[in-house]
This record gives structure tokens, C-alpha cells and sequence, in this order.
């Protein structure tokens, strides 16, 4: 546990130096925010049925390249290298560099959840554990499965992007369910369909994590 | 070169694995062993039944030729390369055990540093991975002792290379390992440098620790080391002493050429002196 916190406590002091992370996650949260704003013949009622889609997209794009950044940091000077050396197991790296992505995501989504709230006119307090239940979990699961590819990725030099490539076939089924959960949030009543987008998202977050717990011995073995 | 499919020999000269001394093999399994290791890059074999011990306390240099498997064999050693063929052992078990890393340490080509944390920081890091009682003076130990305590608070990236070599070496030993491998040491840096990382080599053999590095620098490695032995065609040999003929068969890497009278005439009429001739 107190590596754990040690290899988190790390990546946030190497990001409040340097920010690689927040700069393009905010820039591309911020693009597909102002994509809502284009003077389409778009019905109110078309946005709500929109943004969330829109809101999950951004956190997606986003969320890929806050862990293409974060193992970007380890590629420099060779600290991946010594991270191996370490008497730690793989396992408790890959929830450390789980941990301080879903931390920036997390900081992205207080940011954006707001603000395709107000350009959806979408009522999204209206159940707000609910709408933290659905970030929580449909953060976890983009970011475990972007941090497994990540570190898969990480010893292939020639090919520094693609985990953003690789996170996307298995990312839209989160975001279709984080989606249409957020757009159910916003409903006077939480229906029961919410409940089960949730534990969609539930299901997905256990899986890639402990599938990243299991794998990541293999994904970063060279 | 060989190729897969030769029954792999002892690829260390023709030295059977026993002791430094040359008795009976201790009942102790050696720190540091390979036993016909092989490693591929697609279908070439840089490495092939490639055999190598290293009893405790013993210093040994490898030396090759651009592009001969040096790192490729270090990397190995230190468990981050799965071998294709054969096996690492660290203490008689397979290399990359969990419980056996904190008794390695690795330095490569790169720092394995972080550059955003200062000096001190990525001592502490270290530390503290390795479980070290007093991270935050062992921080301060090394720094001090690797002569960067006027740096410790300077970010990595601000340092310079023989900076980072030495944080590099610190970090390395931050729990006190019992075997180092060090690619190329000596690699960018000055003479003073240069003088102080085989100072603190010499002073790891002193202290019984089990060395294992690669140098192009022959003098140093026959200057700093129990064994030499060349890397080529996959497999270690032992390397001759630099005063041989650079003809000589088994001469692992080219020997150095005198430089141009001229150039020693210039350099004289400057005021310095070039190695092993008067000024």
C-alpha cells in the first residue's frame, strides 16, 4: 500500500511540475464542448438526447491521452527500466498508474459535467449521487483499460500512439453505456434501465481492472 | 556466428562455471549466472548458448564491438529481457523474482531517473520502493557521497550528463545491492568524472559487491576488473590484455593507435601532455 501511494504520489507531483496531461485533456474537452455551440438546426430536445454522448466522447478522447502522457514520463530517462527493477509487483504499478489517470479524468469530468450541462440544458444534478455513480465507474473502466494498453505500448518505441488506437474498440461499448446512463440521470425519476446501465459500467470497470492486474506481466514483458 | 540448432557449448571461453579461485564449486550458488542463454531480435540471434557466472565479490567487464549483444546480455542479466533460449539465475533462482530484486541494482544507458523531481526526490523514490528503513537520509547519504548535495534540490533535467551518471549510480545503490550491472559507465562523461565512477567501482568491490559492466574503455575495464571478457558472435570469450597485439586471435576489440606526430608536436608546444609521452 505505501508503494502504491508512493508511485501515485509521483505521477501528481511530476504532473503539477510539468502538466502534460491537464493542457490536452482540458483543449479537447473544451473542442467537443464548443462543437454544441455551432449554429446547427439542432432541437433542444436533440442536444439533451446528444450531449451525453457528446460528454463521454470528449471524456474518451480525453482519457486516451492522458495515458499516453502518463507512460510518456516513464519513457523518458529510462525510468520504466528502473520502475522493473523495483521489488514491486507489476500488479500494484498498474493500479498506481491507474489511480493518477482516473484522478486527471476525474478533474476533467468536474469540469465538463457542468458545462455540457449548461449547453444541453441537461438537468444533470437532479440526481447527483446517481450522475457520480456513473462517472465514477465509466471513468474506471476507460482508464483501466487505457492504462493496461498503455503499458503495452510502452516498449514499442516506433509506435507511441497506439494505445489511443488500441483503447478504442473496447472504449465505445463504455461509452455507449456511460452515456445513456448519464442521459437517464437527467430524468425526473431514476428508472430502472438507469440501475442497469450502472451496473454495465460495473461490470466493465471489474473486468478490465482485474484483467489489468492479471496481464499487465505480460503487456510490459519485452 | 552460430546458429540455433548447434548444441549450445560453453560459451565462456571454454572455463567450466566453478568458483573465482578455481576450487570445487561452492556450496553457495553464484549471485549473478546465465546458462546457455539466448536472445533473439526476429530471426538473429545476438545471443546464443551463451554461458556466464559470476562468484560473490568478483568484478567482470564485458567488452565487444558496437552492436555485439553487450546490452542485450546486461538487460538479460538484470531479468528486464526474456531470454529465448536458457535461463538467468540470481542466487541459484530465476532472475526477475519479486523478492530477489532488492538485492540488484541496474544502471543502463539512460538515467532511470525522473526529470520533473529533483535529485533528492528520485533518491527518496528509490528508497522508498526498495523498502529502505530511513528513505530520507539515505537520500541525503548518497547524494552527499556521489558529491551532488550542492544539486540535491535541482531538478534531473537540469542537470548535466556526469550530473546524472552520478544520481544514476545513487540511485542504483540506494539499498545497498549485493550485485550491480552497469552498461557502459563511462560513456559522456569528463575525466574527473571518469575518475570518480572507478573510484566508486573500486570501492563496490571493496565491499564485496558483485560487479558486472560493459565498457569500450579497455584500460579501464583491465584496470577495474577481476575478469574481462569479450562479447562476439554471441558468446563471451576471455579478452586479451591491452599491451597484446591488436592481431592477436581472441582480441576481443581493436586496440588504439598512437596519434599523429604532428598532432602530439601541437599538443606539446601547448603545454599538454599526451598519454605516456613526455611534454
Amino acid at each position: 500500500m505505501r508503494k502504491l501511494v508512493c508511485l501515485v504520489t509521483k505521477d501528481l507531483v511530476s504532473e503539477w511540475r510539468m502538466p502534460r496531461l491537464w493542457p490536452a485533456m482540458a483543449l479537447v474537452g473544451l473542442v467537443v464542448a464548443a462543437s454544441l455551440t455551432l449554429p446547427l438546426e439542432v432541437l433542444p430536445e436533440q442536444k439533451r438526447q446528444l450531449g451525453p454522448a457528446l460528454l463521454w466522447v470528449a471524456i474518451l478522447l480525453a482519457a486516451m491521452l492522458a495515458v499516453e502522457r502518463s507512460f510518456a514520463s516513464e519513457r523518458e530517462e529510462g525510468a520504466w527500466e528502473a520502475v522493473r527493477m523495483y521489488p514491486v509487483g507489476m500488479g500494484t504499478v498498474y493500479l498506481a498508474k491507474l489511480l493518477s489517470n482516473a484522478l486527471a479524468v476525474a478533474g476533467l469530468e468536474a469540469l465538463l459535467f457542468p458545462l455540457f450541462s449548461a449547453l444541453t440544458d441537461l438537468p444533470v444534478a437532479a440526481h447527483p449521487g446517481g450522475l457520480v455513480a456513473v462517472a465514477v465507474l465509466g471513468n474506471l473502466a476507460i482508464t483501466s483499460l487505457g492504462t493496461l494498453l498503455g503499458a503495452l505500448v510502452l516498449g514499442l518505441r516506433h509506435l507511441p500512439g497506439a494505445s489511443a488506437l488500441l483503447v478504442l474498440p473496447a472504449g465505445v461499448p463504455v461509452v455507449l453505456a456511460a452515456a445513456e446512463a448519464t442521459r437517464l440521470a437527467a430524468e425526473p425519476l431514476l428508472a430502472q434501465a438507469f440501475w442497469r446501465w450502472v451496473q454495465y459500467l460495473g461490470v466493465f470497470a471489474a473486468v478490465f481492472i482485474a484483467a489489468g492486474i492479471v496481464l499487465v506481466d505480460f503487456a510490459v514483458e519485452e | 556466428m552460430h546458429q540455433p540448432g548447434e548444441t549450445p557449448g560453453n560459451g565462456d571461453g571454454g572455463l567450466p562455471t566453478k568458483a573465482w579461485d578455481g576450487t570445487t564449486a561452492p556450496a553457495e550458488p553464484p549471485p549473478l549466472e546465465a546458462i546457455g542463454l539466448g536472445r533473439r531480435f526476429g530471426t538473429r540471434w545476438v545471443l546464443w548458448g551463451l554461458d556466464f557466472s559470476a562468484p560473490a565479490g568478483q568484478c567482470v567487464a564485458i567488452i565487444g564491438a558496437n552492436g555485439s549483444g553487450k546490452t542485450t546480455l546486461l538487460r538479460c542479466l538484470a531479468g528486464l529481457l526474456r531470454p529465448h533460449a536458457g535461463q538467468v539465475r540470481w542466487f541459484g533462482h530465476l532472475a526477475g523474482k519479486v523478492e530477489l530484486r532488492g538485492r540488484m541494482g541496474f544502471v543502463g544507458h539512460e538515467s532511470g531517473l525522473y526529470a520533473q523531481l529533483s535529485v533528492l526526490e528520485n533518491l527518496r523514490f528509490a528508497a522508498r520502493m526498495y523498502g529502505v528503513s530511513d528513505p530520507a537520509g539515505r537520500a541525503e547519504q548518497l547524494a552527499a557521497q556521489a558529491g551532488l548535495a550542492a544539486y540535491a534540490h535541482c531538478r534531473v533535467a537540469q542537470l548535466s550528463q556526469g550530473m546524472r551518471q552520478r544520481a544514476a549510480l545513487a540511485r542504483a545503490l540506494v539499498h545497498s545491492p549485493r550485485v550491480v550491472l552497469w552498461d557502459e559507465p563511462f560513456v559522456g562523461l569528463d575525466t574527473q568524472a571518469t575518475d570518480w565512477l572507478a573510484g566508486q567501482l573500486e570501492a563496490l568491490r571493496r565491499r564485496g559487491c558483485t560487479l558486472c559492466f560493459s565498457t569500450h574503455e579497455l584500460h579501464r575495464a583491465w584496470q577495474l576488473a577481476d575478469r574481462v571478457l569479450a562479447l562476439s558472435a554471441g558468446r563471451l570469450q576471455p579478452a586479451s590484455p591491452p599491451d597484446a597485439s591488436p592481431h592477436q586471435e581472441g582480441a576481443g576489440v581493436p586496440q588504439a593507435t598512437s596519434p599523429p606526430q604532428g598532432l602530439v608536436k601541437r599538443l606539446a608546444a601547448a603545454g599538454c601532455r599526451v598519454a605516456g609521452r613526455a611534454a
